[in-house]
């Protein structure tokens, strides 16, 4: 574990140079560039109110602020996974020429996404007052959960990098496990729609307690309580000590399988 | 010469899974196990070399296609971590192993100067200090601000050559790369490797130019099936493997 803080802390530059590459070739050649990173979750936004606030309507006041405070780093986790899975893959080449330590490129798919996710906390901040939902301090809290997601995701990013080296079906059991998972966990709906004796089976969820913060912190102006956040960076470490160590296990043969 | 060893490679064995057919999916992997199927066989690329490459020596490496000089050089570069054997490397390290191994297409060669030396290791601050430098020896006039997807092969080359030399690295590995570029820019190129050489600096040069090897390097290793052949002053090793190999080395080169 103290290797990857070295590791990080020492090309520190180089996943930046990496995350902004792969940011500007997904924006490269459109007339409105970088723009496009504010804009795209900012029409999402608008859809998803416009269905909701006409066509489907909740009981849940303002569901499409309850919705996004999750669905957006939801959308983080994982898109960085499904670019993660890739990550050792996809800079093969590179890998088999130039010594690079290896963790640099899940690293960098995940720092790219990150600063996309903190881009789409503009809109959302602009549509809280727009739909006359209350501003909350404890927003100030964001960044609590922010850091447990990302080394939720980084864990697990390390795990399905690794694996997918081997076994290319990773990628696509990846996604698999992704749409069960969102549906899993209470994304769209809140916990209290699981009847109360079977609400412990959701909490068995990892991402839940994250997730949980996200919601309370924007939708409800609340701060989650202590054994939630507890819970919530219980997980985070255990999938980075599972997810890194697999990867340290196996990065000095991936030359050979890329 | 100095006595201590810039670079010392010991009992160095690199063995490659060859593999007929990998099982690339699950199910393949599954069918594979149920019926004790193997498909592959271990093959030997490197077996238990040993050598010192003294401070400021330039060394030659020779040897037919597939003998194992690549694989030799990029344990040393660090990409491969050897199956047995120590690699011990004391100093910077630039390898020319594959020019513009870090480049990416859409990118300018701007952007590239520094993306390529973050990855060789160098500091942001660094390459910017020498970004001036490399695109001057690069002599590719605005194109630096193009995308290298519209690089020619030679202005692609040059640039690559310009960024893993102008860092000023105390170790240099180069492999075949100098085949490229025209006939100006190989003098160039050189005429940089001989300023590296009277800076004292430790040079790795793979090559089937005889004649270059011949000219440029101190020492000579001959490689063949993975094993020293022979080990010695360039001239001697050179001749050696050009009566051994006859007409084959008017071909090779």
């Amino acid at each position: 574990m103290f290797d990857l803080v070295r590791d990080i802390y020492q090309y520190r530059e180089l996943i930046w140079a990496l995350a902004l590459k792969e940011l500007k070739i997904r924006y490269k050649r459109s007339v409105l560039g970088f723009l496009w990173a504010l804009l795209n979750p900012a029409f999402m936004m608008l859809v998803l109110t416009l269905v909701f606030s006409t066509i489907m309507r909740f009981a849940i006041p303002h569901y499409a602020i309850f919705l996004l405070s999750v669905l957006l780093p939801w959308t983080f986790f994982s898109q960085s996974l499904s670019y993660a899975v890739e990550a050792i893959v996809t800079n093969g080449d590179l890998i088999k020429k130039v010594a690079v330590p290896k963790v640099v490129f899940p690293m960098a798919a995940l720092v790219s996404n990150l600063i996309n996710l903190l881009l789409s906390l503009i809109p959302l901040a602009l549509l809280v007052p727009l739909l006359r939902h209350p501003f909350y301090w404890t927003w100030l809290y964001l960044p609590v959960p922010l850091l447990a997601l990302a080394i939720f995701t980084l864990g697990m990013a390390f795990f399905f990098a690794a694996a997918n080296v081997y076994y290319r079906d990773v990628a696509h059991i990846l996604q698999v496990v992704l749409s069960a998972w969102f549906y899993l966990t209470p994304i769209i709906y809140p916990l209290d729609f699981i009847p109360a004796k079977h609400q412990w089976i959701f909490k068995l969820n990892p991402i839940i307690y994250v997730i949980n913060g996200f919601r309370l912190s924007v939708y409800y102006g609340m701060l989650p309580k202590a054994p939630s956040i507890l819970a919530s960076f219980v997980c985070a470490f255990a999938s980075l000590f599972v997810g890194y160590l697999v990867f340290r296990r196996y990065q000095d043969s991936f030359v050979f399988y890329v | 010469m100095s006595t201590a060893g810039a670079i010392r490679v010991e009992g160095v064995t690199q063995r490659f899974r060859v593999i007929q057919e990998r099982p690339d999916t699950l199910r393949e992997l599954f069918s594979k196990f149920f019926r004790h199927e193997s498909s592959y066989h271990d093959f030997e690329a490197v077996k238990n070399v040993s050598f010192e490459v003294p401070h400021g020596q330039m060394l030659g490496l020779i040897g037919r296609n597939g003998s194992g000089k690549s694989t030799l050089l990029k344990i040393i570069a660090g990409v491969y971590r050897p199956t047995a054997g120590r690699v011990e490397v004391r100093g910077s390290v630039a390898p020319l192993i594959e020019l513009g191994a870090g480049f990416h297409h859409e990118l300018t060669g701007r952007e590239n100067i520094l993306l390529n030396g973050l990855l060789m290791g160098y500091s942001k601050r660094e390459m910017l200090a020498r970004e001036q430098r490399i695109i001057e020896f690069a002599e590719i006039g605005d194109f630096i601000d193009a995308p290298v997807k519209q690089y020619s092969s030679g202005m692609y080359m040059r640039l690559a050559f310009s960024v893993a030399t102008e860092v000023d690295p105390s170790i240099l590995l180069i492999d075949e790369i100098l085949a490229v570029g025209d006939a100006p820019f190989q003098q160039k190129c050189f005429e940089r490797i001989q300023k590296f050489k009277r800076a004292d600096k430790t040079i790795v040069f793979v090559s089937h130019a005889l004649n270059q090897v011949e000219e440029y390097c101190d020492r000579v290793i001959l490689i063949d099936q993975g094993t020293i052949l022979a080990d010695g002053p360039a001239r001697d090793v050179v001749e050696m493997y050009r009566s051994a190999t006859g007409l084959e080395v008017v071909g090779a080169h």
